[in-house]
């Protein structure tokens, strides 16, 4: 690294404490294979590593690492998101790790090393160093989903997961190399200023890079129609594992993406915002349609995953900060309420699998089925929930911009995920009980739901709360 | 005015007693918790009434607060002698469904009552909002307890009805989404006053859009025909609280919104959708009257009459006139009270025979005096009957819609009559003649406490027929001026 001082290790200091921790517990891994120590540890890195990105949210941006790394209001936004996700998943695993076998260590570790590269690629500014901080994520990744290795859903998912993602990451890389053939640099500031003399039209190369770039990220944030991995993964991974690839590794793609677009290609905003109109487009409509006939509630969850990452892809579209800062709010709400039904899936065991394991639940446990229902209205959008207030910023970003016709088209296929989520709800407070009361929860993992039930009912109900510190880059 | 936030108390006073319901809920503690609560609304939202001033059409009692900071959006509460009014309706009939509800609803008690008050805040909070995104998300709100009370305390077609009305009624209001979103991009602003005012900066093109936009959501909750058909399974499979709330409240929430949004805010576009609205709604009278008066279900019969009642409320509203207006909204309490007490009295005999049909009654007046006594006056009250609360309301619209077109006042007066029809001929079947033998050996009359739950609204129906004035002197003020600042046709 050119010019890399001592001091720029301040700006990575999060990172080093998960990496730090993430050492620790393979140098002990013999040792803790029975005892909660490697959740203890998690918890409280990822809580340090959340305080200290977040410590002075305010303080202007400082660079370092000759300019590759950045610490400023965004990657800072995203790095306290990232840290928040990787704790309450830590916490939701509890039982899942017992009841299936995983080696605690090599998991935790495992998740550590994802938020690191997660936590990397959001405070990037250059190309490179995006590449391999989503490259860190994504092989911590694809491991984690087949880390329950005698069940063969987990090893096709893993399978599935690798192959497509790293054709993925081919495109990625291959963008990167045509960026750096047009404009000679990968730093996103100097792209922006190599690119701004260029006329897009008459340069097929300068298109197909952004093409081919955009085409990447779209895929590790699973937007149609590069979504094809994600019912499968979420499918055959542990449900921890699936509600930490939903939040944490989209919130860091939508981060990345949103950097690179605002930054390296804000010239050329009026192709990218075709292109990003049309994946918010094909994202909302075929996940929303897909996921009305799931009744596995991981594949159920993963296309309404695919769909909310259509309507947080309305913010980028604009291409203004405005628009960031909406996407931004959306992400954060997004994480919340994703952990959240996860959660509730996960505590409930095998019968929170199926759709028809939820039948009755709200006479056998009102809290857990309240919980739920919030979680399920928040992902619906409906008031006053911070789900509400997610969609009327990038809905009204996306009206700013000029995209009526799809706000329109977006509104009206929350009418159908709304018919998908209150299929849930109907089978919860409508049906009678079909199966034995699932058994008390752990205490982190209530603590998880409670969380971010807080932050979902919180959210919604005072909805400036997030504004002063969703600044785009 | 007083320091003291009486709209936000009266609001979210419901909201603490469906916690505390949650919280400590046993059966027996619900009810008396959610008595006391509507009870207490009722008391602390006192003030309002008495220090309402009725000659003033400004908002009064009003609070702002700082609430979304970086879109200069305030939490702003204040209520006019149009809000106000719906304001009491819905504090009483609050009252009145706990009441209905202490031995109709015996499973998971605590969680009706939580969802009734829950029901009870969003009411008053829509009417109590002095801007859009807060009267959006009050709007919302309801959908979800009223949801959750007809698919789980409902009839036996309970879910397929709780999911036809959410479904219907969401996709109503996500385009009154992309309206209020529009509607604070151009005008800068989401508070009515304001919204009414900067009315011109609106492009008579982008107006029409969002009047449809707006009509979506207000239509279907109204209902307007022909997008009512939700309506006939939601009332008909409600538990008897939640027909009173969908009857009394939540369609004059689609009545209210026109009388706030589309005529201040969108005048050009109500000009150009105005012979629309006044065919739509004298068909709805017409033809929800015939199809009343083939019903055989004494709840969907009237159910549907509310399709023909609130044809007369939006064509009153649509003939933009002074007594058209006023009209209009006494008739919208009206039918709140009227409506509610007939679900509130087939509620009460249901609760009994547990039948709905009609064919399996008759006679009831042998065993239930007191019963039909008070059926007899609500059901003439609901016909119009000089006398009594309809009788003034209707006559006002019909005036209003002779003024208009003469067409459509004898459309009008075609409903009316059709009205009297099936209300006689229901009241007929039910009370008169032979005891059906079905009905020997039942307990049909009326205990205290259901009389004292029919006696208020029976009171108000006398009243408001012998002494209008004393609701339309809260109408005068703002309908003047709401009349003054949008088109006159």
């Amino acid at each position: 690294m050119i010019g890399a001082t001592l001091s720029d290790l301040g700006l990575l200091v999060p990172e080093l404490i998960l990496v730090g921790m993430a050492s620790m517990l393979v140098l002990a891994a013999r040792r803790i294979q029975r005892a909660p120590v490697a959740v203890i540890g998690t918890v409280l890195a990822a809580l340090a590593a959340t305080l200290v990105a977040g410590w002075d949210l305010s303080g202007g941006a400082r660079t370092g690492f000759g300019g590759m790394i950045t610490l400023d209001g965004y990657s800072q936004f995203f790095k306290v998101l990232i840290g928040v996700t990787l704790a309450l998943a830590a916490l939701l695993s509890v039982r899942s790790i017992d009841r299936d076998q995983v080696p605690r260590a090599e998991y935790h570790v495992l998740l550590l090393l994802a938020s690191t590269g997660m936590m990397l690629a959001v405070s990037a500014l250059d190309l490179l160093v995006v590449y391999l901080g989503l490259e860190l994520m994504s092989i911590c990744s694809y491991i984690l989903v087949g880390i329950r290795v005698e069940k063969p859903t987990s090893n096709e998912a893993a399978t599935k997961y690798f192959l497509l993602s790293s054709f993925a990451s081919a495109l990625l890389l291959y963008g990167i190399s045509l960026i750096y053939g047009v404009a000679g640099t990968t730093d996103l500031a100097s792209i922006a200023g190599a690119f701004s003399g260029q006329d897009t039209g008459s340069n097929p190369l300068l298109l197909a890079a952004i093409g081919l770039v955009t085409a990447g990220l779209a895929f590790k944030v699973s937007a149609v129609p590069f979504h094809a991995w994600v019912p499968d993964a979420y499918q055959g991974a542990s449900t921890p594992v699936a509600a930490f690839l939903a939040a944490g590794s989209k919130a860091a793609g939508l981060a990345v993406l949103g950097r690179v677009c605002l930054v390296a290609f804000g010239s050329e905003a009026d192709v990218l915002s075709v292109f990003l109109a049309g994946l918010a487009a094909l994202s909302i409509v075929v996940g929303s349609f897909i996921a009305l006939s799931q009744t596995d509630m991981k594949r159920l969850l993963a296309y309404s995953s695919i769909t909310h990452v259509g309507y947080a892809l309305l913010g980028l579209m604009a291409g203004t900060p405005e628009g960031v800062s909406a996407t931004m709010t959306y992400a954060f709400f997004y994480v919340f309420m994703t952990i959240g039904t996860f959660g509730v899936i996960s505590a409930l065991g095998e019968r929170g699998e199926h759709l028809d394991g939820y039948q009755g639940l709200a006479s056998q446990r009102p809290g857990t089925a309240v919980l739920m229902l919030i979680f399920l209205l928040s992902l619906t959008g409906i008031p006053p929930t911070a789900g509400f207030v997610a969609k009327f910023v990038v809905i009204m970003s996306a009206v700013r911009a000029g995209f009526v016709v799809l706000a329109v088209l977006a509104v009206a296929c929350s009418v159908v995920t709304a018919f998908i989520y209150m299929r849930v709800v109907v089978l919860m407070y409508m049906k009678e009980p079909q199966e034995e009361a699932p058994s008390r929860f752990p205490v982190a993992v209530s603590a998880a739901l409670a969380v971010a039930a807080l932050v979902t009912v919180v959210g919604g109900i005072s909805p400036g709360i997030l504004a002063p510190w969703a600044v785009s880059p | 005015m007083t320091a003291y936030p009486v709209l936000t108390v009266t609001t979210f006073l419901p909201l603490v007693g469906a916690a505390l319901i949650l919280l400590f809920g046993g059966e027996r503690l619900a009810r008396w918790i959610a008595l006391a609560t509507t009870l207490g609304t009722l008391a602390v939202s006192a003030p309002l009434y008495l220090h309402f001033d009725k000659t003033s059409s400004t908002l009064q009692f009003v609070e702002s607060r700082d609430w979304i900071p970086s879109l200069n959006i305030a939490y702003a509460l204040g209520v006019d002698g149009i809000s106000l009014l719906f304001i009491f309706l819905a504090t009483l009939l609050s009252i009145l469904c706990v009441s209905a509800s202490w031995t109709a609803v015996q499973t998971r008690v605590g969680e009706f009552y939580a969802a009734l008050l829950v029901a009870e805040t969003a009411m008053i909070g829509l009417f109590a909002a002095s801007n859009l995104l807060l009267f959006f998300i009050f709007w919302e709100l309801i959908l979800v307890p009223l949801f959750l009370l007809i698919g789980v305390w409902g009839g036996p077609e309970r879910v397929y009805a709780a999911v036809k009305f959410l479904i219907f009624t969401l996709a109503g209001s996500v385009l009154m989404l992309v309206g209020i979103i529009v509607l604070y991009i151009t005008l800068g602003t989401l508070d009515f006053k304001a919204m009414a005012q900067a009315a011109e900066n609106l492009q008579p093109v982008h107006q029409a859009w969002l009047f449809a936009a707006f009509l979506a959501a207000f239509a279907v909750k109204v209902p307007m025909f022909p997008v009512h058909t939700w309506l006939p399974n939601a009332h008909t499979e409600a538990p008897t609280a939640g027909s009173v709330i969908l009857a009394g409240i939540l369609l004059k929430m689609g009545a209210y919104g026109f009388l706030r949004v589309s005529i201040p805010v969108l005048p050009d576009a109500v000009e150009l959708f105005l012979p629309a609205m006044l065919v739509i709604s004298a068909v709805a009278i017409v033809y929800g009257a015939y199809v009343t008066l083939v019903q055989t279900d004494v709840k969907r019969l009237i159910a549907y009459s509310s399709v023909s009642h609130m044809g007369f409320v939006t064509l009153g509203i649509f003939t933009l006139n002074q007594s058209g207006v006023e009209g209009a909204i006494l008739q919208m309490i009206n039918h709140g009270i009227i409506s509610a007490a007939l679900f509130l009295c087939i509620g009460m005999i249901y609760e009994r025979t547990h039948t709905r049909e009609i064919k399996d009654y008759g006679g009831v007046a042998k065993t239930a005096p007191v019963y039909s006594t008070l059926l007899a006056l609500f059901c003439l009250a609901a016909a119009g009957v000089p006398g009594l609360n309809s009788f003034v309301g209707e006559f006002l619209i019909i005036g209003g819609a002779f003024q208009t077109q003469v067409w459509l006042g004898a459309m009008a007066i075609w409903g009316v009559a059709l009205g009297t029809a099936y209300l006689i001929w229901l009241y007929y079947r039910v009370v008169m003649g032979e005891l059906n033998s079905g009905l020997e050996g039942l307990r049909l009359e009326l205990n205290a406490r259901e009389v004292a739950t029919l006696a208020p609204l029976a009171l108000l129906a006398v009243c408001l027929g012998l002494y209008p004035e004393c609701v339309l002197s809260y109408l005068r003020a703002p309908v003047t001026e709401l009349l003054a600042a949008g088109v006159i046709p």
